[in-house]
């Protein structure tokens, strides 16, 4: 094939591209002589080529070929720094190239000029970041690529300066990540120290040389630290605070994307590097992934702002994704190689098949509400009618999101129970115990999931206006709505060829597993996901699709026939028992999922005051004040003491800083003389 | 064959799921010392609906046009692979007990919109009634049956039923009966049935999935009718051939077909039957001890599908 002398081009193509995209928006703002397609339009257009050659890139690595490494630089000690594009990273390179291709193309400039140059820039940046995360196989350009997402990322995040909710967000955002990085470099200088070198391949194999218990802590580690970036509970609080904040298209990038680059540093460095996860690790993963699940799912329910929503919700699917990665390392420690191979099949087909729904969800939500003027649910309403094309792309990702049959999320968690199912008929181990109550969590999560979605959907979207904003929404330029409808097709595209993708993510599943034949995947026929030994369970999305679309052909052929032609519908006003018409008469956001709140309350312990500010009669009041709350549960019982033993220890610390010179002299002298005395 | 099977399968559910309706109703009549309407009855509304004009709401988005005969698109399409007669495979190659359950949240979901479209407290008040008590029963349903699933070793459903009716004492198990007794919960939720919903009240307290449909006239309000009995009847049909297999025909033999068909109809008039008592002699549940109702049946699968490891099998 004559793309295979391009395979090593690909990457460079896309780290020069995106780094154009990230100086050129800098250098226009410095030069006003500069034309101005070069402020805006031009690196918008560079970015999104660059992140869809990565896209090339990445689905050439999962076809197989194998690029000799680009190195970039002479090197720190001696070692270049190397990109490259490989098995584990593959799919992920895919996602990023296809959700950044989307989101560079969406970008829109706001505001001043300035700021707007800035933003594209910084957003150009973070895409570099992420890409170079993804590719890095140097610890030292990994850590500074790790670090420049985080910053990057926190800086689009906090780019409402003036709001206290985005400033507050960006400072958890970047407390946690920073406690994780730490946790990261702890790990990673630790290894290459071991290694005497900073090359993954050199890692890699000092790591499996390490005795078990200290690989197991190097792991353990990794763990933590990547844990934050995935969402994982308890170390999610960061999420469904920082993701929102950021403009639609950056969203997009931060949930769709990021939050997998946590899946990938799982993946490459407490499974892959070491050759298989520590003891127990498939445990925690698992019972992680069921708390992420249910509380993201829950949370996500009850949640009156849209972009929130979709923050919680990618907490959910984080849990769904560690449910999976923990059931096959719990299965692959079983001995149980198809299973475990049917179960990161899973994590990692949901890994593409969220990133993909997730981020068409943040873009058309994001347009939507940038159209409507305000994120919360209450203050938005009857934009399919106004916004069409946005609301198409927004219906999409919600019934993707919603894990309906034949669109991304399905075969994932239809995966999932399969190899807990076979798994636990298998008996291995701990899976007797936890596969039922992981089956249930899962369950139950995808059932809360719909009901938040619904609500996202169906308050922001149908009915009656709620404000005036909402009522002047306009849609989306056509640019804009053309890059949503087609970037729309990807996640169904995804769902409905599930067999196919899946059994094409043979090169990841072999790096993680060997020996793991991923054409077992898909039946002869290449339709039905269908595990090997599963007896005889398979669904084939596409069919279901095409007969339910079959099906509601022939209804609507009937009913025409037997009218004998088109039938009329009439249009006219809702039928509200004859009271005048009313906006405000409508369920909002709160109250459609008040009953899940009021099933949940032991868990959810919402607050809600009301008080009398006019008594009327006896029994009815005039006028009445209604606060409700839901606490920050983890924030309150987790951090909040940690948080105040650090500032109860800095407190205590600054009494020794007098600001006196001489005491200052003391310490110096107290400090040598003790020094002294340890030293001799 | 198989295919012909297929096919009858899928006509009988969808032909007679009307009647399922009709006849409760009149067992329920006579309960009441009352006639009654004719069993038919449930035909003529339907096709007197699809004759009239089609009233839609000016808030009403274009998904308020498709969503109708998606929902109709949906609810066959689970007939397919639902074991009516026979346990021969025929489309299971295409949806299984996962796929079940994903359609019929994807008839959840189209059902919450289309009643959010026009924009009414009526519409908000079904969708959030609806999606609140699906959100419980739907996994109850699921574990229930995965609980028959794991005994299988497959998620097909003619695999097991199959098994189900292989294995002579297996429905005497605890499992067995607690997922039974849960997804019977389940059954009576998802149909609208009381003690849960009534469905011959519009009485906007009460109400649940009568609130969903308030605001749809004419041959739209037609489709979604036909597709939640169609809905209500593949339910039945998976509990009368999942739960309790007697009679469903292994092979395609007409004789064996005859009497499976026998079999199914008279395990559907039982279940008319117990359902029709039910309605007489319980009254319906305040709407949120209905919570507590369905996360029963949610604990109770929960246990059926543990218990066999607690039991130590």
């Amino acid at each position: 094939m004559s793309l295979t002398g391009l395979d090593g081009a690909w990457i460079a193509g896309a780290v020069w591209g995106l780094a154009a995209a990230t100086l050129l928006p800098a250098l226009a703002a410095l030069a006003p002589a500069l034309p101005d397609a070069l402020r805006h339009r031009v690196p918008r257009a560079l970015a999104a080529a660059a992140c869809g050659v990565a896209a090339i890139a990445g689905a050439r690595a999962l076809a197989g070929a194998a690029p000799p490494p680009l190195a970039w630089w002479p090197g720190f000690p001696g070692e270049p720094f190397t990109l490259a594009g490989d098995a584990l990273s593959a799919p992920f390179l895919l996602l990023f190239g296809l959700v950044g291709a989307a989101s560079f193309a969406a970008h829109r400039p706001n505001g001043t000029p300035r700021g707007a140059a800035a933003r594209l820039s910084l957003h150009a940046g973070f895409g570099l970041a992420l890409l170079a995360v993804l590719a890095a196989q140097h610890v030292l350009l990994f850590l500074i690529a790790w670090e420049a997402m985080t910053l990057l990322s926190a800086a689009l995040v906090a780019h409402e300066t003036q709001s206290l909710r985005a400033r507050s967000a960006t400072y958890v955002y970047l407390a946690l990540s920073h406690a994780g990085a730490a946790c990261i470099a702890l790990a990673l200088f630790t290894l290459s120290a071991k290694a005497n070198s900073f090359r993954f391949d050199a890692l890699a194999a000092a790591y499996s040389n390490l005795p078990a218990p200290e690989a197991a802590r190097l792991a353990w580690w990794f763990t933590a630290g990547f844990a934050v970036k995935l969402g994982l509970l308890p170390l999610h609080v960061w999420l469904p605070l920082a993701h929102p904040e950021a403009p639609g298209p950056v969203s997009a990038m931060l949930s769709g994307v990021m939050v997998k680059a946590g899946l990938y540093g799982l993946l490459r460095f407490a499974w892959q590097m070491p050759g298989a996860p520590p003891a127990g690790w498939g445990t925690v993963l698992v019972v992680a992934g069921i708390a992420s699940a249910i509380a993201g799912a829950l949370y996500a329910a009850v949640e009156p702002d849209a972009k929130r929503l979709l923050a919680w919700s990618t907490v959910k699917n984080a849990g769904v994704i560690a449910l999976a990665t923990g059931l096959s390392a719990l299965l692959a420690d079983a001995g149980q190689l198809a299973l475990a191979g049917v179960a990161m099949a899973a994590a990692l087909y949901h890994a593409v098949g969220h990133g993909l729904a997730k981020a068409l969800a943040f873009l058309s939500v994001g347009e939507a509400v940038h159209a409507g003027g305000s994120r919360h649910l209450d203050r938005l309403g009857g934009l399919a009618n106004r916004m069409p094309r946005v609301s198409l792309a927004a219906l999409v990702a919600t019934l993707s999101l919603c894990a309906l049959p034949a669109l991304p999320c399905f075969a994932g968690e239809w995966l999932v129970y399969q190899s807990l199912m076979l798994g636990y008929t298998a008996g291995a181990g701990q899976l007797r115990l936890l596969a039922p109550f992981a089956g249930a969590a899962l369950a139950l999560a995808t059932a809360l999931a719909v009901a938040a979605l619904v609500k996202l959907y169906g308050i922001a979207f149908l009915g009656r206006p709620r404000t005036e904003a909402a009522a002047a929404a306009h849609d989306a330029p056509r640019g804009t709505g053309l890059v949503l409808l087609s970037f729309a097709a990807l996640p169904v595209l995804w769902g409905l060829a599930a067999p196919w993708m899946a059994r094409s993510l043979a090169a990841p599943l072999g790096a993680l597993l060997p020996g793991f034949d991923a054409s077992s995947l898909a039946g002869p026929a290449g339709l039905m996901l269908l595990p090997e030994s599963s007896g005889g369970s398979s669904i084939a999305p596409a069919v279901v699709a095409l007969l339910a679309g079959l099906f509601a052909l022939i209804a609507f052929l009937w009913l025409r026939a037997a009218h004998g032609g088109r039938r009329p519908v009439r249009r006219a006003p809702s039928w509200t028992c004859g009271a005048p018409v009313d906006a405000r008469a409508q369920y909002t956001a709160l109250g459609l999922t008040k009953p899940l709140r009021l099933v949940f309350e032991p868990v959810l312990r919402a607050r809600r005051e009301v008080e009398v500010l006019e008594e009327g009669s006896p029994y009815f009041a005039r006028r009445l004040r209604y606060r409700s709350a839901l606490p920050a549960v983890f924030e309150q019982w987790l951090y909040r003491p940690f948080v105040q033993a650090v500032l109860w220890t800095s407190e205590r610390i600054r009494g020794l800083q007098a600001g006196s010179l001489h005491l200052y002299l003391a310490y110096l002298l107290a400090t040598l003389v003790a020094l002294l005395l340890w030293a001799r | 064959m198989v295919t012909l099977t297929v096919v009858l399968q899928t006509v009988l559910i969808v032909a007679l799921a009307p009647l399922w309706n009709g006849v409760v109703a009149r067992l329920k009549a006579r309960l009441q010392m009352r006639r009654g309407a004719p069993v038919l009855q449930g035909y003529r509304d339907l096709f007197r609906l699809a004759g009239k004009e089609t009233v839609l709401s000016e808030q009403a988005s274009p998904l308020a046009r498709v969503a109708p005969y998606l929902l109709v698109g949906a609810a066959v399409t689970i007939c397919a692979w639902t074991p009516v007669v026979t346990t021969s495979p025929g489309l299971a190659f295409a949806g299984d007990l996962v796929m079940t359950v994903a359609l019929l949240a994807a008839m959840r979901v189209l059902l919450a919109l289309l009643a959010l479209e026009a924009g009414t407290t009526f519409g908000g008040m079904g969708a959030s009634r609806h999606l609140a008590l699906s959100a419980l029963a739907e996994p109850a349903l699921m574990l229930a049956v995965f609980t028959l699933a794991l005994n299988a070793r497959s998620t097909n459903l003619a695999a097991i039923s199959a098994a189900v009716q292989a294995s002579p004492h297996a429905w005497i198990s605890p499992s067995h009966l607690l997922a039974l007794t849960a997804v019977w919960i389940v059954v009576v939720s998802e149909t609208g049935r009381v003690p849960v919903d009534n469905p011959a009240t519009h009485l906007e307290l009460t109400m649940i999935h009568e609130g969903m449909l308030l605001d749809l006239s004419g041959h739209h309000l037609a489709l979604v009718e036909w597709a939640t009995a169609v809905r209500q009847l593949v339910l039945l049909t998976l509990v009368a051939n999942l739960f309790l297999p007697w009679g469903i025909a292994g092979s395609l033999a007409p004789a064996a077909l005859g009497l499976a068909l026998l079999a199914w109809l008279g395990k559907l008039l039982g279940f008319a039957v117990v359902v029709a008592l039910t309605e007489s002699l319980t009254a319906k549940m305040r709407l949120f001890r209905v919570p507590e109702f369905l996360g029963m049946a949610f604990l109770l699968s929960l246990i059926a599908l543990t218990s066999d490891t607690l039991l130590g099998k």
